[in-house]
């Protein structure tokens, strides 16, 4: 008593300010989530994890428990509606090998699966679960504990009232052992938590609720954390995916934006437009070329790519229209070799089919190439593309998550949109996205005296001198030619 | 058909111990020491003399509870005569106790 009282004065006299205590933390083992998560789960308390069926639950908490069980935390996995033979079976699929873990008393995967058949007379409550349970905690002294499904359980009530005495109980069960825990309940798509568990998100100190939506006949997965008692977490809807790594979650990474300010000129690989462009792009930007059908974008994108190339700065050239094959042999007419570019590292295509997957795999992808290869420059082609991944919105997200990223790396993003006329500013600036864009530069046809031409303009060039006039360029078998005035 | 017709006959010996029970407890909670006393009771009125009952403390062995995959107290588990069969609750009803156990018969 006495050390207590001491204890709290001595917190007092410290003042306000220092007796705040951040709430103790468990990383989850997903970075992206213990980003949202402001650190992880809260320690000694309980996690609930909603979520339609397929949604990512099962994953989710296994690969908590992987991690802490990696980390020497012993863990207990309880099942209600699984065999464990199963979960064994599916966690090799993400290459995770439970059954290591085990024998080194570090997980255990308990069978709770209740005998359908069992007849029920009268009252009984889960006090032989308990007991098992808190046996097998004693003896591997685990400090965090996943149940899976805890709904079957409260199927056997057949009370919405004793449901909840015997939910409730487990749940002080679980804080007076300060166990770090997380329960999965499953919802009805699109209702959400059924509403004789609506009580759940009352009880638990951290809500997550995960879900599966197919729009446009594309399925992505979200997470969202609906409350976090005793501390802060982000509030957005983040998109996840499940790959071969687990759960992957890439958030939108900051709140403020941390923009590194634009570097010096670089080179757009054409001596005439860098005159129009009083010295060229500048470094750190987001520039967009946009024009109509066969009016030279790639031409120009690559003109820029291979001058970069030949400075030995890095370009990743993420292709949403053609295959790396067929742009090494396109760019071959004007005359733009990419092939050596390639086999030097200087150069990474990647191609990939936008319908192919989900806004988040594709940023998934993106940004860990980003992180992976750090380009100095980025070409996507293109944004027009990019709706194919589902909607205008699947896009707007895409770009406005890359072009963010890339900003913050300083990296120089070339964005090329296809246009079906030059009349729209909408259309130009393609997706809504041109708020983030420095300079746009529009390429369009001319019949002129039956014959072709093919003109650029610089619509707009953030914190930079432009020429504001119509220039007239060919495509040659040596790049492009800025026609002089 | 003659094996079982002599087997159920077997079953029939008033001095047998023909059913096999199993009651899985935790400590002296309400719900379980209800269901101690009813079945206790029920089989008194029943099958006096052809019964034997083991009690299982989930609290003292859980171990046990486990390996029956008894997750709920009390629970009751009817070893023989086969098929098993598990009931769940305090058997505050006793006609649908002796339903689950085959027994309506041996009331008549």
């Amino acid at each position: 008593m006495a050390t207590a009282k001491r204890r709290v004065q001595a917190r007092d006299a410290r003042g306000p300010q220092k007796s705040k205590k951040k709430l103790p933390k468990v990383s989850t083992g997903i970075a992206g989530l213990d980003l949202v998560l402001d650190g992880g789960l809260p320690a000694g308390r309980v996690t609930l994890l909603s979520g339609g069926p397929g949604s990512g639950k099962t994953i989710m908490g296994l690969q908590c428990l992987m991690h802490a069980a990696n980390a020497g935390q012993a863990g207990i996995l309880v099942l209600f509606e699984e065999r464990p033979a199963a979960v064994r079976q599916n966690a090799w699929s993400w290459g995770w090998d439970l059954a290591r873990l085990e024998n080194k008393n570090k997980l255990y995967l308990m069978d709770a699966r209740l005998d359908p058949q069992a007849v029920i007379s009268g009252e009984f409550s889960i006090n032989a679960l308990l007991a098992i349970l808190d046996q097998r905690i004693k003896s591997m002294r685990a400090k965090l504990v996943f149940i899976d499904a805890v709904d079957a359980l409260l199927h056997l009530y057949d009370s919405p009232k004793r449901e909840r005495q015997e939910l409730y109980a487990l749940h002080e069960w679980l804080l007076d052992r300060r166990l770090t825990a997380i329960m999965t309940v499953k919802t009805v798509p699109q209702e959400g938590v059924p509403p004789q568990y609506a009580f759940l998100d009352f009880m638990a100190d951290c809500v997550i609720h995960v879900d599966q939506r197919v729009t446009a006949q594309i399925t992505t997965r979200r997470l969202r954390v609906i409350k976090y008692r005793g501390s802060g977490y982000g509030r957005n809807e983040y998109p996840f995916i499940v790959n071969e790594n687990g759960i992957n979650i890439v958030p939108i990474s900051s709140n403020v934006l941390q923009h590194r300010p634009p570097g010096h000129k670089v080179s757009s690989g054409q001596a005439g437009l860098d005159d129009v462009l009083a010295g060229g792009y500048k470094s750190g930007t987001s520039i967009l070329i946009a024009g109509t059908a066969g009016a030279g974008k790639t031409t120009l994108a690559c003109v820029f790519t291979r001058a970069a190339c030949l400075r030995d700065e890095r370009v990743l050239y993420l292709n949403f229209e053609e295959s790396p094959e067929s742009l090494i042999s396109n760019m071959l007419s004007p005359g733009l070799a990419l092939q050596p570019l390639i086999k030097t590292g200087r150069l990474l295509v990647r191609s990939f089919l936008p319908e192919a997957m989900g806004v988040e795999e594709h940023l998934f992808y993106a940004l860990k190439e980003l992180d992976e290869s750090q380009p100095r420059h980025v070409v996507v082609d293109a944004i027009s593309a990019c709706k194919r991944m589902g909607s205008d919105q699947a896009a707007f997200e895409y770009l406005m998550r890359l072009l963010n990223a890339c900003k913050e790396r300083g990296i120089t993003c070339i964005c090329i949109n296809q246009t079906s006329g030059l009349d729209l500013v909408e259309d130009i600036s393609g997706i809504g996205i041109s708020s983030i864009i420095d300079t746009i530069i529009l390429l369009r046809h001319r019949l002129t005296g039956g014959a072709m031409s093919r003109q650029l303009i610089v619509m707009k060039s953030r914190g930079s001198k432009h020429s504001d006039q119509f220039h007239e360029f060919r495509i040659t078998d040596r790049g492009i030619d800025l026609v002089k005035a | 058909m003659k094996a079982r017709k002599r087997g159920s006959r077997k079953h029939a010996k008033p001095d047998g111990q023909n059913y096999v029970f199993r009651l899985f407890v935790a400590g002296d909670e309400s719900n379980s020491s209800q269901a101690r006393g009813n079945l206790a009771r029920l089989c008194e009125e029943h099958i006096k003399g052809r019964y034997k009952i083991e009690t299982v403390d989930v609290l003292k062995d859980p171990s046990t509870a486990y390996e029956n995959r008894v997750l709920v107290t009390p629970t009751l588990i009817l070893l023989k005569p086969l098929p098993k069969v598990t009931v769940l609750g305090n058997l505050n009803d006793t006609k649908q106790v002796l339903a689950a156990f085959r027994l309506t018969l041996v009331e008549l």
